[in-house]
């Protein structure tokens, strides 16, 4: 029966690789295989205050988290309210801003995927993510 | 005639022994399988949203969880039909076994280090679930999944 299992388990194993290789393949130029977020994608507190009005802060939190505190004159955007909130965020950009989006911490995820859907699906460019989040903001207020 | 009684008793309690545990073990075994299929489509179809969800919870460096989110699911719906169809059914129930062990233990070391985490086991579909709901589906999971475990181990031992 044990060596059945395992037979069985590495036969399994196995197979799902030929699936997950090929679609590895197909999104080799769509995903960044070094880091969540290139580098050239990732933008300090220091950077983009440095931008000053010609960056636009967007809010990728919660609303409560947004109404409890935000960056001065940040848009919330977040993904619960994305097809809401989207047409006020265009209302206030500009094609010369810098978009600089933030979440609570540089542990969440929100804002990688709000600054993705900006570039993907509303075909935005400049679109930054802010290095630390909310909580590297509050350090260096 | 108490010579029938007996006869007819010992089918029933046959029956009972084989026919029911059997038909209710299938239905488990369509749940728990469509279940971890249904898993799998959703990630497979958006796998770096996936490999952020795996990389929320930071445990695996980036180029690891971006390996797995083209990977795990994957494995899922493989194992999910293999418990199905019953074929290759021993090692596809220890497989996700073991993933959902693994699972479990991740997501509550994450919530321990206060991690924001979205669990990503269906995909964008359970975004919003709490933290309970979550740990309640996986603790219901592997327990339907050890539950069959011990039925085919019972199998084997009989026959």
């Amino acid at each position: 029966m044990k060596s059945s299992l395992v037979r069985q388990a590495l036969i399994l194993v196995a197979l799902a690789f030929l699936p997950g290789i090929g679609q590895a393949i197909y999104f080799r130029d769509k995903v960044s295989w070094q880091s969540p977020i290139p580098a050239s994608e990732m933008v300090t507190v220091a950077q983009a205050r440095a931008w000053g009005a010609n960056a636009i802060w967007v809010d990728a939190r919660p609303d409560v988290e947004f109404e409890r505190e935000h960056v001065p004159g940040a848009v919330p955007l977040n993904e619960d309210r994305w097809n809401e909130l989207l047409p006020q965020f265009l209302a206030a950009w500009s094609p010369e801003k810098s978009i600089v989006v933030y979440c609570s911490s540089q542990s969440c995820n929100a804002s990688r995927e709000v600054a993705r859907r900006l570039r993907d699906e509303a075909q935005l460019k400049n679109v930054f993510v802010l290095k630390g989040g909310w909580e590297e903001w509050l350090k260096k207020k | 005639m108490a010579q029938e009684k007996v006869t007819s008793a010992s089918s029933t309690l046959r029956f009972q022994r084989s026919i029911i545990p059997r038909f209710v073990r299938r239905i488990a075994e369509f749940i728990v399988g469509g279940i971890f299929i249904y898993a799998g489509v959703i990630k497979a179809l958006d796998p770096i949203r996936f490999a952020s969800d795996i990389d929320n919870y930071k445990i695996l460096p980036w180029t690891i969880s971006v390996q797995l989110a083209f990977y795990l699911p994957w494995l899922e719906i493989f194992c999910g039909l293999a418990l199905i169809a019953r074929r290759l059914y021993l090692g596809g129930l220890s497989i996700l076994t073991v993933l959902t062990f693994i699972f479990i233990i991740a997501t509550l070391v994450a919530k321990i280090r206060g991690l924001d985490i979205t669990c990503g086991c269906f995909g964008h579909a359970s975004k919003n679930w709490s933290f309970t709901a979550h740990i309640a589906l996986d603790l219901s999971v592997l327990a339907a999944l050890i539950a069959l475990c011990i039925c085919e181990r019972l199998r084997g031992n009989s026959s």
